[in-house]
């Protein structure tokens, strides 16, 4: 096969007015004709950075120094990119190259219908008229498997849901049979199963028509290489580190930047916990901290000042569940199916629709505010974006200050002194103190939000997903000290995650929501060996995973329903891949049933397999 | 219910709020419309007398209060003090200047605005956005009658281009210079600002990936998605100006809504004040449903959120 792109010694650089910053350094790598290449790194590594040099599209403060980036263009001419006149380069650009971004949400013009959207592009550069280019956009829909493409062509982006939206994403690059496609984190921003969905779909589109294309294919899922591509560039600040096969890569990584990565995938941490035979004590001696019975909470829909609402997203649905001293319960779901409403509503954060929450023997379902501020120092939280939750006009010594003295905990000068020992603790050095948020990375940031909940002494932590924005091996760190933590101020936990592997690796036991229920509970190593609800098995068999042998996916079809309408009786079962005749009339009503000790799944599952 | 009858329904209770302050805010302020009548001259009790009963003054508040909102829904809105003319007249003969004036001075305005706004957006902290934007505060900034009497001594009385006074089109230009140059550097700024922002977002970032111009880029992919902030401002500016330019017409020396309102107050011509206030308001109200009508053609966002 030939060489469809070269780059060679490609240097770019941002300029501020501090000077100048090298973010690529020396970069030279081929592509194939027709071959997936994975380009991995952590945020900052430069993968993108390569990925806009390819196309012309670096933000204004960047610049491609020196180097070339050649291309074996259509008409079978090499030309260098970097030499081209802006017109020119526009001539290439969703012609011979096209790209597909990651933020499906934000990528599509909100003001134009997706049909004219893919259209715009086959006009520029195919130059047909317009009917033939209509019968050409439809083509591409029913391509990427959309359904009722007629329809969903006149139809505006926010209608369609996040799957939907990059698969329009895909048809434009598509548009023109490119030579060449870059996919930058094109499912990074989606959930686990659309993310499957996605993935089978680029699977199905290299392996038929696009046998030509080659797809540049940037992540940071390792999972996610192993699965799709053929060779792999590892990338560390700004330079690749390593380049092979991918199963050469993965097996016997030359590099220890790469091996390091990937010794901190969770997989790779279970795999050796197992070794070492660290298996997880499944003791249930130990007494109930929190227990949860039959807890609702049902948003109404805001209908206007004339109408009372009758609508409500039913965001929790009849949720019972008991957390053991000195767990930790996980809670895995994919986004819209309630796991972070029902974090938020234990510490009353939200108020309750209906149902009881035991915290300590305490009933604090209907405890008033002032009674709340007493258990809310015991319960503290830990949140995802740990820049947005942090005050950026307070140092960390005020903002880790402010709540003990809100609870009157201690003094200020004692104060003081215990900030700088959970300071200490959570691997900053005291200097942070005096800092501001803007100033730490992403993982030092989450270790002052670990500080921020740890400060109150608290005896229960909901950690609603913690290191969802971290790059792998910060991940890694913060899962680390998460569990020193755990056992230094013998804490319990909630953790919120829609990483399965993650969830795999912390947690002692795990209840899997979607759409408000939990449809299945059990002891971490029981539900990841044994799943028993089907909704469980699709998630499993989403995930990307570097170790995996090749097995058939459970696939599962379409979004998650509106909860404001789910479906009757199981809620699954719109989406259920093997669903009994009861089963889709929504005959069989939902309910937990105990199929081993601690093993509990919805009943519709157990009857129907 | 539809969202149109719902924002029509409003009307009702905001004109009648309006009327009320008007009515109460011109009777507890201090000076008799008897004596500005009479223009200072020394009357006899009886004359005054019979001049308050012949403007209706003798009645007791309430009752006046009553009396007006009965006949202003019938469309009555009475005679005026000044010059026992119905005050609907009198704002018929005035109004055709100020819509001209007003129109005048929008599409003068939009034009530049979103010119010098597209102008200096396109290229953000660049030299020509510099300029631009100096010429868009210089616009905000000097005093309409300062431009106006310029204008006159520049293009009318020193090169002699266009008529100072008179009727008809050409006499409609220098005034709609002076006041739409206000209203011009208000959209350059905000269309500015908007266009950036969008020409920032991820889906420009898109556009540009498919190869599209740089031309097609901004009029297709930008403008309208940067076009609410703009439009929201017309909205409000255009409600100024048809509600009358005062200073513009007094230098210009134009008849228009703005002069008549000011001699309603200084007269204090109670119902001229009140009809006045009336068309105001009617005015705001019908810019503000035509702004949120726009809103929906350019946003299919909004359009949907009100269907639902």
């Amino acid at each position: 096969m030939e060489d469809l792109l070269k780059v060679s010694n490609l240097n770019t650089e941002f300029k501020s007015d501090y000077g100048s910053k090298p973010a690529l350094n020396n970069i030279s790598f081929n592509i194939k004709e027709g071959e997936v290449l994975a380009l991995v790194g952590e945020s900052g590594s430069g993968k993108t950075v390569t990925s806009l040099s390819i196309m012309g599209l670096l933000p204004n403060n960047a610049s491609v120094e020196n180097g070339e980036i050649k291309l074996l263009s259509k008409k079978n001419k090499e030309i260098n990119i970097l030499n081209l006149s802006d017109e020119k380069h526009n001539e290439i650009r969703g012609n011979d190259i096209s790209m597909v971004f990651q933020e499906p949400m934000t990528c599509l013009n909100p003001t134009m219908t997706v049909g004219e959207q893919i259209l715009e592009v086959i006009i520029r550069h195919k130059k047909i008229s317009k009917i033939n280019a209509k019968k050409e956009m439809i083509g591409l829909l029913e391509l990427v498997e959309i359904p009722d493409p007629i329809q969903r062509s006149i139809e505006y982006p926010h209608q369609l849901s996040g799957g939907m939206r990059q698969r329009i994403m895909i048809a434009i690059a598509l548009a023109c049979s490119p030579k060449l496609i870059i996919a930058d984190e094109p499912t990074s921003a989606l959930d686990v199963t659309i993310q499957a969905q996605l993935l089978e779909l680029l699977k199905k589109l290299k392996n038929s028509i696009v046998t030509k294309t080659s797809i540049l294919f940037i992540t940071h899922d390792l999972g996610i290489v192993k699965e799709l591509a053929d060779r792999v560039i590892v990338m560390y600040q700004g330079k690749i580190v390593e380049e092979g096969n991918v199963l050469d890569v993965f097996e016997n990584p030359k590099h220890s930047y790469t091996n390091n990565l990937i010794q901190s995938l969770p997989e790779f941490k279970i795999e050796k916990r197992k070794q070492n035979k660290i298996i997880k004590k499944e003791t249930n001696n130990k007494n109930i901290i929190l227990s949860i019975k039959n807890l609702y909470k049902e948003f109404p829909v805001d209908k206007g000042i004339f109408k009372q609402s009758s609508e409500s997203v039913k965001a929790v649905q009849n949720v019972s569940l008991n957390v053991r001293q000195n767990k930790i319960l996980g809670l895995v779901g994919e986004s819209g199916s309630g796991k972070s409403t029902l974090g938020k509503t234990i510490i009353k954060l939200i108020e309750p629709t209906s149902g009881k929450i035991n915290f300590k023997n305490q009933d604090i379902s209907n405890f008033n505010r002032q009674k709340m501020q007493n258990i809310r120092q015991k319960i503290q939280m830990i949140f995802q974006d740990p820049f947005a939750s942090l005050n950026p006009r307070k140092n960390i010594l005020d903002t880790l200050m402010e709540p003990i003295l809100v609870h009157k905990l201690m003094k200020k000068n004692e104060a003081t002194e215990y900030i700088k020992q959970i300071i200490h603790d959570v691997g900053l050095p005291i200097e942070s103190l005096i800092r501001f948020p803007h100033e730490f990375s992403g993982g030092q940031r989450q270790r002052i939000g670990i500080a921020r909940a740890l400060v109150l002494k608290p005896e229960f932590i909901i950690a609603d997903e913690p290191v969802s924005a971290l790059d792998v091996s910060i991940q890694a760190q913060v899962l680390n000290l998460l569990e020193t933590i755990k056992e230094t101020y013998n804490l319990t936990m909630i953790f919120i995650s829609h990483d399965l592997s993650v969830i795999e690796y912390f947690c002692d036991e795990v209840a899997v929501m979607y759409l408000g229920h939990i449809v299945e509970m059990a002891p971490v190593n029981e539900l990841f060996s044994n799943p028993k609800h089907s909704y469980t098995k699709a998630l499993l068999s989403a995930v990307p995973k570097v170790k995996a042998k090749k097995t058939n996916k459970i696939l599962i079809k379409g979004d998650i329903p509106s909860p404001i309408n789910p479906p009757s009786g199981c809620v699954f079962r719109t989406r259920c891949p093997n669903p009994t005749h009861d089963c889709k009339e929504g005959n069989i009503q939902m309910g937990l049933i105990e199929v081993s000790p601690n093993h509990w799944v919805d009943q519709c599952c157990v009857n129907c397999h | 219910m539809n969202f149109f009858l719902k924002k029509l329904l409003i009307v009702i209770p905001t004109l009648y709020i309006a009327w009320t302050v008007v009515f109460v805010t011109l009777n507890i302020i201090p000076g008799d419309p008897v004596n500005l009548m009479l223009g200072g001259r020394p009357a006899s009790d009886e004359v005054r007398e019979n001049v308050r009963k012949n403007l209706g003054l003798d009645k007791p508040v309430l009752e006046r209060y009553g009396s007006f909102l009965v006949n202003a829904t019938k469309g009555d809105l009475g005679k005026s003090y000044l010059t026992r003319q119905p005050v609907t007249k009198m704002i018929k003969e005035n109004m055709m200047p100020t819509i001209e004036l007003s129109i005048g001075g929008l599409i003068f305005g939009v034009f530049f605005g979103v010119l010098f706004g597209i102008f200096a957006g396109t290229k953000p902290n660049s030299i020509r956005d510099t300029i631009s934007m100096i010429i868009a505060l210089c616009g905000i900034s000097l005093p309409s009658f300062w431009i106006g009497m310029m204008l006159i001594y520049i293009f009318g009385t020193t090169l002699g281009w266009v008529p100072i006074v008179g009727d008809g089109f050409v006499s409609l230009i220098l005034p709609s210079i002076s006041v739409g140059l206000f209203f011009a550097g208000g959209m350059a700024r905000l269309t500015r600002s908007s266009l950036v922002d969008v020409l920032n977002q991820d889906y420009i970032r898109t556009a540009r990936s498919k190869g599209i111009s740089k031309y097609n880029i901004i009029l297709k992919h930008s403008l309208r998605n940067a076009m609410i902030p703009p439009v929201t401002l017309l909205g409000i500016q255009f409600g100024l100006l048809i509600t009358g330019a005062v200073i513009t017409e007094e230098v210009f020396a134009r008849p228009g809504l703005g002069q008549l309102l000011l001699q309603a107050i200084l007269a204090k011509d109670i119902p001229l004040v009140q009809a006045l206030v009336v068309y105001m308001t009617a005015v705001y109200i019908f810019l503000n449903l035509v702004v949120d009508f726009t809103y929906g053609i350019i946003d299919p966002r909004i359009r949907l959120e009100r269907k639902n």
